[in-house]
C-alpha cells in the first residue's frame, strides 16, 4: 500500500520542510504501535519512550515540539513526569489518560500539562489536540500573538475589550468579560475549573466551582446560538471548560 | 466506711460480741437482786444465740465461752473468782457451757445456711442481669465492653480490663471499665481467663478496692469469665458464619457476571474481529461503501465495549465502597443539556423532552457520576419504550432542600413486586435474549443517587413509567451558595 499523504499542513512556523517531532511516553506497545503509525502518516516524527526516566532523558536530549504522555507508567507517576518536564520546558504535553482516573488527569493538568485524551480515543481527536498544542506553542514563542479571537458569529477582540456576536456588539459584566477573555486567549485548550477560577476570580478561589457554573450559563445565554446546546463554550466534564475558536 | 463493711472484718464481729456479753453482765450486775439466780444462765443464753444469730458461728462459740466465764465469776459463789463452791452449780455451769455452745451451732448453722442461699440468689440474679445483658449483643467489642461493666459493678473492682482475640476472629478484643483512664500501676489483683472448650480467649484483669476476693466473689468472677466467654466465642462464630455467607453471595454474584459480562463482552467482540478480518483479506475495498459500513461498525462496537467495561467498573467501584463522588456545587439544567448533547445520535427515534429550570438552587453533587445516572436511566427508556415516544426528565424542589428529579418514559408498565428488584445486579424483567447491556446500569445508578444521600425509586405512572430520586441539596450542612451576578454594562 503506498503511503497516504499527509493529511496534516505542519505548523506554518516550522516550515515545510521540517516535520514536527512528537515524544511518546507509554508504556503499553500496542498503543505506541497505532500512535507512531497514525502520527507518520499525518507528517509527525516520532519517537517514543516505554518509561518517565527514559522519557524525561529523551526530551532533554532532543527537545521535541510536543509530548504525548500515559499518565500509568510503570516506573514514575505520569504527573511527577509532567512537574519535571515543567522545570525547564514549556512544550506542550498532551496527556493520556483512562476514564476512571478524572482526579489524576486533573492533577496533570494543573501541573502544567496542555491537553488530555482518554482511552480509548479516535485519531481525529488526537490530531485536532496535537494541532491545537503546536499553534498555541508557535504563540508562547511570540511569533503570532492574536488579538481577535474569532469562534463562529463570536469575535472576541482581547485588545479592544470588545465582544460581538453576528457583528453586534454583546455587553458583557466586567467578570464575564474575563472571563471570556481568558478562555479565549487559550483557545481550543482545555481550561481546568481551578486554573480558570484562579485567573479570573484570583488565587484564592480556586474551589468555588460554582461562580464558574453561573458565569459560563450566562456568557453561554448572550454568546451561544443554542445556549442548551453550546458549541462554542464547551463543558469538559469533571475537568473543566473549552473555548472552540476558528482554526 | 460503712457498717457493712466493718462487720465484714473478723476482729470487728469478735470485739462486737466481746462488748454484747459485757454490756449483759454489766445490766445483770445491776439488776441482779431483783432477778432470780435461776434468769440469769438463760439471759446470758439469749444473748449467746443473739451474737451467734448476727455475727456469726465463730463470735458466737466466742461470745458462749465469755458468757460462761462471766457467769461464773460474777454470779456464782463465791463471788469475783472462778472458783465454784458447789456442785450444783458446777453442773449448772457445765451445763450452761453445753448449752450455749449449742445454740450457738444451731443458731450458726442456720444462719450460714441464709447467708449461702442468700449469696446464691444474689448470684444467680447477677448472673442473670449479665446474661441479659449480653444477649442482645453480637458485637464481640460490646460485650467484651459490657463484661467488664458488669464484672466492676458487682465486685466493686476500681478497674477491670478484659483482651480477647481468637484466631479466626476479627480483630482483638480490649475493653476496660471504666473506659477512660489507664490500668493502675500495680500487677493486677485477679487475673482470671477466659476459657470455653475450644480454648483460652484471653483474660480478665481485676484491680480490687480491697483485695482479696472473698471465696464467693471468686465463684461469681469465675462465672462470669465462663459466661462472658462463651459469648465471645457466640459472637465470633456468628460473625465468621456471616462472612462465609457474604463470600458464598459474592461468589455466585460474581458468577453470575461473569457468564453475563463474558456474553456481552462477545457480542461487539465478535463484530469488530469479523469487520476487520474481512477488510485486512482485501475482500471488501476500504473506500468501497461496503468497506466503510464494516468500519463504523468497528467504531461503533468498540465505543460499545469501552461502555461495558466502564460500567463493570462503576460497579465494581460501588460493590467495594471506592465510589467517592468529587462532589461541586453543579447546575443540574448543564448536566442534563450535556447528556442529551451527547445523546442524541442514540435519541433520534424517540422524543426528549427537558423541563428542568436553570433556576433551580445548585447542586452538590459529581459531574461526571450524574452524566452516568441520567445516561442510563435514558438509556432504559430507549430501551423499553416503543419508538417514536416521549423520554422526559423534569426537575423540581420537593420541600426547601431537596430536589426531585423525575426521568419517565411511556414504556409498558413493571409489575409492582418487580419495581424495587429492577435496580438490582443483573435483574431483568423481560428476558435477557431481548435487550442488551449487562443489568447493571440501573444498580449503578441506584449505587450513585445513594453516595450522594439520596435515594431513587421506580413507580408506574398512568402513561408510562419512571424513576424518580430525590437528592439532598445541602452538601456538609451548607445550603447551595447564591452567585451574585454584576449587572450589564460593569
Amino acid at each position: 500500500m503506498t503511503p497516504r499523504p499527509p493529511t496534516e499542513t505542519p505548523p506554518e512556523s516550522r516550515g515545510a520542510v521540517q516535520r514536527p517531532h512528537v515524544l511518546v511516553i507509554d508504556d503499553e506497545p500496542q498503543i505506541v504501535r497505532a500512535l507512531r503509525t497514525i502520527l507518520s502518516q499525518n507528517g509527525y516524527q516520532v519517537v517514543s519512550a516505554s518509561r518517565g526516566e527514559e522519557g524525561l532523558a529523551l526530551a532533554a536530549a532532543a527537545p521535541p515540539d510536543v509530548i504525548i504522555l500515559d499518565l500509568g507508567l510503570p516506573d514514575m507517576d505520569g504527573i511527577m513526569v509532567c512537574e519535571r518536564l515543567r522545570e525547564w520546558t514549556r512544550t506542550p504535553i498532551i496527556v493520556l489518560s483512562v476514564r476512571d482516573a478524572d482526579a489524576d488527569k486533573v492533577a496533570a493538568l494543573d501541573k502544567g500539562a496542555d491537553d488530555y485524551l482518554t482511552k480509548p480515543f479516535s485519531a481525529d481527536e488526537l490530531l485536532a489536540r496535537l494541532r491545537v498544542a503546536l499553534r498555541h506553542a508557535a504563540r508562547w514563542d511570540g511569533s503570532r500573538q492574536e488579538s481577535v479571537v474569532i469562534a463562529g458569529p463570536i469575535t472576541v477582540d482581547l485588545a479592544r475589550h470588545e465582544v460581538r456576536r453576528d457583528g453586534e456588539e454583546v455587553r458583557l459584566t466586567a467578570t464575564e468579560f474575563r472571563l471570556l477573555a481568558y478562555l479565549a486567549a487559550n483557545a481550543n485548550r482545555v481550561l481546568t475549573h481551578r486554573g480558570i477560577l484562579s485567573q479570573v476570580w484570583g488565587p484564592d478561589e480556586g474551589d468555588h466551582v460554582e461562580y464558574l457554573r453561573v458565569y459560563i450559563r450566562q456568557l453561554r445565554k448572550k454568546l451561544e446560538p443554542d445556549p442548551e446546546r453550546p458549541e462554542f463554550l464547551t463543558t469538559e466534564p469533571g475537568v473543566g471548560y473549552r473555548f472552540h475558536a476558528d482554526v | 466506711m460503712k457498717p457493712a463493711v466493718l462487720l465484714a472484718r473478723p476482729v470487728v464481729r469478735y470485739l462486737l460480741a466481746a462488748l454484747i456479753i459485757v454490756l449483759t453482765t454489766g445490766l445483770l450486775r445491776l439488776r441482779h437482786p431483783d432477778l432470780g439466780t435461776a434468769l440469769v444462765p438463760l439471759l446470758y443464753l439469749l444473748s449467746v444465740g443473739l451474737c451467734t444469730a448476727f455475727l456469726g458461728l465463730g463470735p458466737g462459740i466466742a461470745s458462749a465461752v465469755l458468757a460462761f466465764l462471766a457467769f461464773n465469776y460474777f454470779f456464782l459463789e463465791p463471788f469475783h473468782t472462778m472458783v465454784v463452791y458447789r456442785a450444783e452449780d458446777t453442773a449448772v455451769l457445765l451445763v450452761f457451757l453445753v448449752v450455749a455452745v449449742v445454740i450457738s451451732q444451731m443458731v450458726g448453722r442456720a444462719q450460714a445456711g441464709l447467708a449461702a442461699s442468700r449469696a446464691r440468689e444474689r448470684e444467680a440474679s447477677l448472673l442473670y442481669e449479665l446474661s441479659t445483658a449480653l444477649a442482645g449483643l453480637t458485637d464481640a467489642q460490646d460485650i467484651g465492653q459490657v463484661l467488664c461493666e458488669q464484672t466492676r459493678q458487682t465486685l466493686q473492682a476500681e478497674r477491670v480490663e478484659l483482651e480477647a482475640g481468637s484466631v479466626d476472629a476479627g480483630p482483638r478484643v480490649q475493653a476496660a471499665a471504666p473506659a477512660l483512664g489507664a490500668s493502675p500501676e500495680r500487677p493486677a489483683d485477679e487475673v482470671m481467663a477466659l476459657q470455653t472448650a475450644r480454648g483460652r480467649l484471653g483474660e480478665i484483669r481485676l484491680w480490687l478496692v480491697s483485695a482479696p476476693l472473698a471465696a464467693s466473689e471468686a465463684r461469681l468472677l469465675y462465672t462470669f469469665a465462663s459466661q462472658g466467654a462463651l459469648a465471645l466465642e457466640r459472637a465470633w462464630l456468628a460473625q465468621s458464619e456471616q462472612r462465609a455467607k457474604v463470600l458464598e453471595e459474592s461468589d455466585r454474584l460474581k458468577s453470575a457476571l461473569l457468564s453475563s459480562v463474558s456474553h456481552e463482552l462477545r457480542t461487539p467482540l465478535a463484530t469488530i474481529k469479523a469487520a476487520a478480518t474481512s477488510l485486512r483479506s482485501g475482500e471488501i475495498a476500504w473506500d468501497s461503501a461496503g468497506g466503510q459500513d464494516l468500519l463504523g461498525a468497528i467504531d461503533d462496537e468498540a465505543d460499545h465495549l469501552n461502555r461495558l467495561v466502564g460500567n463493570l467498573l462503576d460497579m465494581s467501584r460501588i460493590e467495594s465502597g471506592a465510589l467517592r463522588p468529587q462532589r461541586q456545587w453543579n447546575l443540574l439544567s448543564e448536566i442534563v443539556a450535556g447528556v442529551a448533547d451527547r445523546m442524541q445520535g442514540l435519541t433520534v427515534d424517540h422524543v426528549l423532552e427537558i423541563d428542568v429550570p436553570e433556576e433551580l438552587p445548585l447542586v452538590p453533587v459529581d459531574y461526571v457520576q450524574f452524566e452516568q445516572v441520567f445516561t442510563n436511566l435514558i438509556s432504559n427508556g430507549l430501551k423499553y419504550a416503543p419508538p417514536h415516544s416521549t423520554i422526559s426528565i423534569r426537575a423540581a424542589l420537593d420541600g426547601a432542600d431537596t430536589l426531585r428529579v423525575q426521568v419517565s418514559n411511556q414504556g409498558p408498565p413493571v409489575p409492582e413486586q418487580d419495581l424495587a428488584r429492577i435496580f438490582d445486579k443483573f435483574y431483568r424483567v423481560t428476558a435477557a435474549e431481548r435487550v442488551t447491556g449487562t443489568g447493571l446500569g440501573l444498580s449503578i445508578c441506584k449505587g450513585i443517587v445513594e453516595a450522594h444521600g439520596g435515594r431513587i425509586w421506580a413507580e408506574n405512572l398512568p402513561q408510562g413509567f419512571a424513576f424518580v430520586f430525590l437528592l439532598p441539596l445541602t452538601w456538609e450542612g451548607a445550603p447551595p451558595p447564591r452567585v451574585p451576578l454584576e449587572g450589564d454594562g460593569g
